[in-house]
């Protein structure tokens, strides 16, 4: 049994990129502004040239730092986590997979079911395990440098600052890395030791393709909500001319195409309860006119139906009752039309055409739930290898990127704060983004933080309006500003969602290189020059004596 | 001063950490497994039948997880019970189980979860699916989940019930009720239970309301030594009665359900089908007879003779509900140094009697198994009446259901508390209402008189409905 389906991810580099930019040279300026600012006060009309030094000085320490230097201070960061018992982590590890197999018992009705779980359990247990002790290493060095004066006996050498902030990076990312290699590849085997054996191992590769739908007249349209609280998927109606249509680009031509669907099935009567509902797919052509049946099948519901269709069809005419064979590529493939507009928002090589595929509830007054990623081509598998350490690669990402803003911070404010700060950006990127997202888009009800706390202590729901008096007033004015400002910093906090990549594997799917890993190393990426120029900066400008 | 020196220590440490593991293991290991008892613990407890709540909170898998969550046990059970209902909400049923495993994990003897939890899966997940043997595994795991929870809480008589509830109303009562029955005694899931018998919930084999009995019973031993909060304690007391009274309830009505097309692939021919369908319905019909016989004697004999107490202004009245004028004055004798007079008795008696509805079934069971009136045979009559009229036959069809219906008459006239009972006049007027098809059929004009006239002409608002249930073929 596999879960609601995966839906297509799509992600523009080049919007990123210029999105990286304009957020960048805004927060940039902004600094260099308030710089500038401060330092007429205190260094007089000299103040502004100093700091366009300070600026330049910094982007040539940045862009010239030698690589042995930073290999040394990255060595010394892995040597002094080795030193803490940073190692220690593998003993709960392996304490926890141990004893893990004692409540992960397998059920033999649903042996993909346990591989979910085997997955989930060893993705979130290396998560758990490795980042929070990563992270408070990386809090906690140059803090304790700073504490007991090594550092100071390393600013004298002729080691540069961002060298030292580059350094640190590398140092607990290496730690990180050597971690989460040894307990991937541990937790690898742990899968494969109590995964079933009727369970196969792969990685699928689906192609997602456009999906739009058909009200019962036939007209375009969104489908029904038949009020599930999930509204991910759209139903369409039985036994009338409802539909659902996918358009995939084709980048090959092969022999036979297999399409996997999984569909949910919703009832409005009992009907016949000796099978699911039907569905039927069918291949259409509308410059041709034409529109072949391609098959037939009941609903495997929370499941998955896979068809195979050879590449020459051979259709039966109603009328006549004469057989004849359609070639799927050339006579139901149409080639790729720039102008179409769904052709445009079409992921994939088109090269070889778009196939255009119809799904219908065959159930008069019954209904099929569908979304755009319940129905996709099935590429040739992948091994699960693949996926698990793709999915790995996420992980490590995302431990980079805690590594950076934890150093960062460790830059300019003490290990408590540096901690407090980074294990925040973690639990806000990771559970709380979307919620975040909400709040500054107004679409989370309950007004900001000083309106919930009035509706907790009234008891008032979210949805009723606050009565119109001044106490209120102030309460809304004063959530204002916070949320504008959570708008704006918004840009800041990572959406750590992006990495994980388990969910792909443990649902039997590989991880997309487009839809996951680019977001994920693009916003890796991201965050290496902001961090490196604002710890450089933070401990150019830090009273070292200051412990 | 220690002659050892730190890599000994450390040594020395690791060795004993090991050394440790083993006697844990040994000891801790749950009893979850399906091949093995689990460690000592959990065969002993199992052999002395002992649930944790005898020996306190010392679940060795359970103190575990609490270390691993240090200590924070609430605020994971917390974040746990939100991912679940998010779960649940996203239908994602395999995260939903696991996060159901995790959160009964960290609250074992925590009554309302299991209740909960179980609830959820038997009758909430199993609806979201819409093939029935899908339906069905989620029953199961809504019962097999309630079942581990008597075990793990063996004095709470909480646990015993929702089990038999699961086993009986949502198998026995569920839209699906005629495929769950047939799956409890053999499972779909041919591939895990080759031989059809899911060893875990019905090694015998049995009918859904047998098993739901003995589990009313086990949840009767355990309300006499721990009070339930569930309902009132005569409808409590009564479950296992009721359970038996079910079950030869639903023998009539798989009645329906025998037709030829079972047969057909085992006969080499249409009427031997027919005649094998046939013989199968008359021992079902003889079967439905003699459970009501044993329900009327558990109803009376067993629940109907149990000792209840109310309390009065300054006293406890004292009776049971089974009990004639005689057995009033026996029973205000027995009380009558703490003042309790049969006037209370009867007040009493009669309270409960109404909450547990006892007369209807003391009555509907007695009449169910009465030869003398031949009530089994008035059902046979008044059925393959139906499916002879069905089949084209108006002629037999008609001898059938007017001897069918002179046979009801009798059991009205014999049981007039029954008269106005729903099911009884539904089945009356039901049977009226073939016998004018056939005379319809036939060209015959309907009589003046003929037996339950006094019912059809009561209740012939009843008739729509029916006719539409005829027109249906149902």
């Amino acid at each position: 049994m596999l879960a609601m389906t995966l839906q297509p991810v799509s992600f523009d580099l080049l919007d990123g990129v210029i999105q990286w930019l304009v957020v960048f040279a805004g927060f940039a300026a902004t600094f260099l502004a308030v710089a500038i600012a401060t330092s007429i006060p205190l260094h007089g009309m000299s103040g502004p040239g100093r700091v366009l030094k300070g600026t330049l000085r910094g982007l040539v320490d940045v862009f010239t730092v030698s690589p042995r230097r930073v290999y040394a201070i990255a060595m010394l960061a892995f040597k002094e986590s080795i030193r803490r018992k940073a190692l220690l982590v593998f003993v709960i590890f392996a304490a926890l997979f141990m004893f893990a197999g004692w409540f992960m018992e397998a059920d033999a009705a649903r042996p993909d079911l346990h591989l979910m779980n085997l997955v989930a359990f060893v993705f979130r247990a290396m998560t758990w395990l490795v980042l929070p002790v990563v992270v408070l290493m990386s809090c906690w060095g140059l803090p304790e440098d700073i504490r007991l004066r090594s550092l100071h006996t390393v600013v004298t050498k002729p080691v540069r600052r961002s060298e030292v902030v580059l350094g640190r990076m590398l140092g607990f990312s290496a730690v990180g890395t050597v971690i989460i290699a040894l307990m991937s590849v541990v937790g690898y085997g742990w899968i494969l030791r109590h995964v079933p054996d009727d369970v196969s191992l792969f990685c699928r590769v689906p192609v997602y393709g456009q999906v739009s739908f058909l009200d019962r007249q036939g007209n375009p349209g969104e489908g029904v909500n038949v009020g599930d609280i999930d509204q991910t998927r759209s139903f369409i109606e039985g036994g009338s001319k409802a539909a659902a249509i996918w358009q995939f680009p084709l980048d090959q031509k092969p022999d036979e195409l297999r399409i996997e669907s999984r569909f949910e099935a919703f009832r409005t009567w009992k009907g016949n309860m000796d099978r699911s509902l039907r569905v039927r797919l069918t291949a259409i052509n509308e410059q041709a006119d034409l529109r072949v049946p391609i098959a037939t099948y009941e609903v495997a519901e929370f499941s998955y139906n896979e068809i195979v269709v050879d590449r020459n069809i051979k259709v039966v005419d109603e009328q006549t009752l004469e057989e004849s064979t359609v070639d799927l590529f050339e006579d139901l493939v149409v080639p790729f039309d720039p102008e179409n507009e769904v052709h445009q928002q079409l992921q994939g090589d088109a090269s070889a055409g778009v196939l255009t595929i119809q799904a219908q509830c065959l159930d008069r007054g019954q209904y099929i739930g569908l979304s755009a990623g319940d129905c996709f081509l099935r590429l040739a598998d992948r091994s699960f290898a693949v996926g698990y350490f793709k999915a790995t690669f996420g992980l490590w990402l995302q431990c980079v990127l805690l590594v950076m803003i934890a150093v960062t911070a460790s830059c300019f404010v003490k290990f408590p704060v540096a901690f407090l700060f980074t294990f925040s950006n973690w639990i806000v990127g990771s559970l709380a983004y979307g919620f975040m997202l909400e709040i500054v888009s107004g679409k989370q009800k309950g007004g900001g933080a000083a309106e919930s706390i009035y509706r907790l202590v009234t008891h008032m729901n979210e949805t009723t309006p606050l009565p119109d008096n001044l106490f209120t007033k102030s309460i809304v004015a004063f959530d204002k500003p916070l949320v504008e400002g959570l708008g704006i910093i918004r840009h800041l906090i990572p959406d750590l969602s992006i990495y994980s990549m388990s969910d792909w594997l443990a649902k039997g799917f590989d991880v997309p290189w487009n839809g996951m890993l680019l977001p994920a190393i693009a916003t890796t990426l991201a965050y290496l020059l902001p961090c490196l120029f604002l710890g450089y900066f933070s401990l150019r400008l830090r009273e070292l004596e200051a412990k | 001063m220690s002659t050892f020196n730190s890599r000994q220590r450390k040594a020395a440490s690791v060795v004993g950490i090991l050394v440790l593991l083993i006697p844990i293991v040994l000891l801790g290991m749950p009893a979850s497994g399906r091949d093995g008892g689990g460690g000592m613990l959990a065969q002993l407890r199992s052999e002395h039948d002992l649930g944790e709540s005898d020996l306190g909170q010392i679940d060795p898998t359970s103190a575990t997880m609490s270390f691993v969550l240090l200590g924070m046990r609430g605020i994971a059970v917390n974040m746990l019970r939100m991912d679940l209902d998010e779960y649940k909400d996203r239908k994602e049923w395999a995260l939903m189980r696991s996060t159901t495993e995790a959160v009964i994990t960290l609250q074992p003897h925590y009554v309302e979860v299991w209740r909960f939890l179980g609830w959820n899966m038997a009758w909430n997940v199993s609806a979201e699916w819409d093939a029935v043997p899908d339906r069905y595994y989620w029953v199961k795991e809504g019962g097999k989940f309630y079942q581990r929870g008597t075990r793990r809480n063996a004095a709470i008589p909480e646990l015993t019930y929702e089990t038999g509830r699961v086993w009986g109303q949502k198998i026995g009562m569920s839209d699906e009720w005629r495929y769950f029955r047939n799956y409890f005694k053999t499972d779909p899931d041919t591939k895990t239970y080759p031989n059809g018998v899911d060893p875990d919930i019905n090694p015998n084999q049995l009918d859904n309301y047998l098993v739901a009995g003995e589990w009313a019973r086990r949840s009767n031993e355990r309300e006499e030594n721990r009070q339930q909060h569930i309902m009132a304690r005569p409808l409590f007391r009564s479950l296992p009665a009721r359970a038996q009274l079910s079950y030869a309830d639903a023998l009539q009505r798989d009645v329906r359900f025998i037709t030829a097309s079972r047969f057909r692939d085992e006969s080499a021919s249409d009427q031997e089908a027919e005649d094998k369908a046939y013989a199968m319905r008359q021992s079902n019909f003889a079967l439905s007879r003699q459970e009501w016989a044993e329900g009327f004697r558990i109803w009376t004999e067993q629940f109907g003779q149990e000792e209840f107490q109310v309390a009065g202004a300054d006293k406890r009245i004292i009776f049971r509900l089974e009990a004639d004028e005689d057995d009033v004055r026996e029973l205000a004798e027995r009380q009558k140094e703490a003042g309790v007079t049969e006037e209370e008795i009867r007040g009493a008696i009669d309270g409960y009697q109404k909450m547990a509805n006892y007369n209807y079934w003391r009555t509907r069971a007695q009449a169910e198994a009465d030869e003398s009136t031949g009530t089994a045979e008035a059902h046979r009559l008044i059925y393959e009446g139906e499916l002879k009229l069905r089949s084209g036959n108006p002629d037999e069809a008609r001898d059938m259901l007017v001897r069918g219906m002179a046979r009801f008459a009798q059991l009205i006239e014999e049981y007039p508390d029954l008269k106005d009972e729903d099911l009884t006049v539904e089945e009356a007027v039901w049977a009226v209402l073939l016998w004018t098809k056939c005379l319809e059929l036939l060209g015959d004009p309907i009589p003046a008189t003929f037996p339950l006239k006094a019912t059809w002409d009561k209740y012939q608002g009843l008739l729509p409905e029916l006719q539409q249930r005829y027109s249906r073929g149902d």
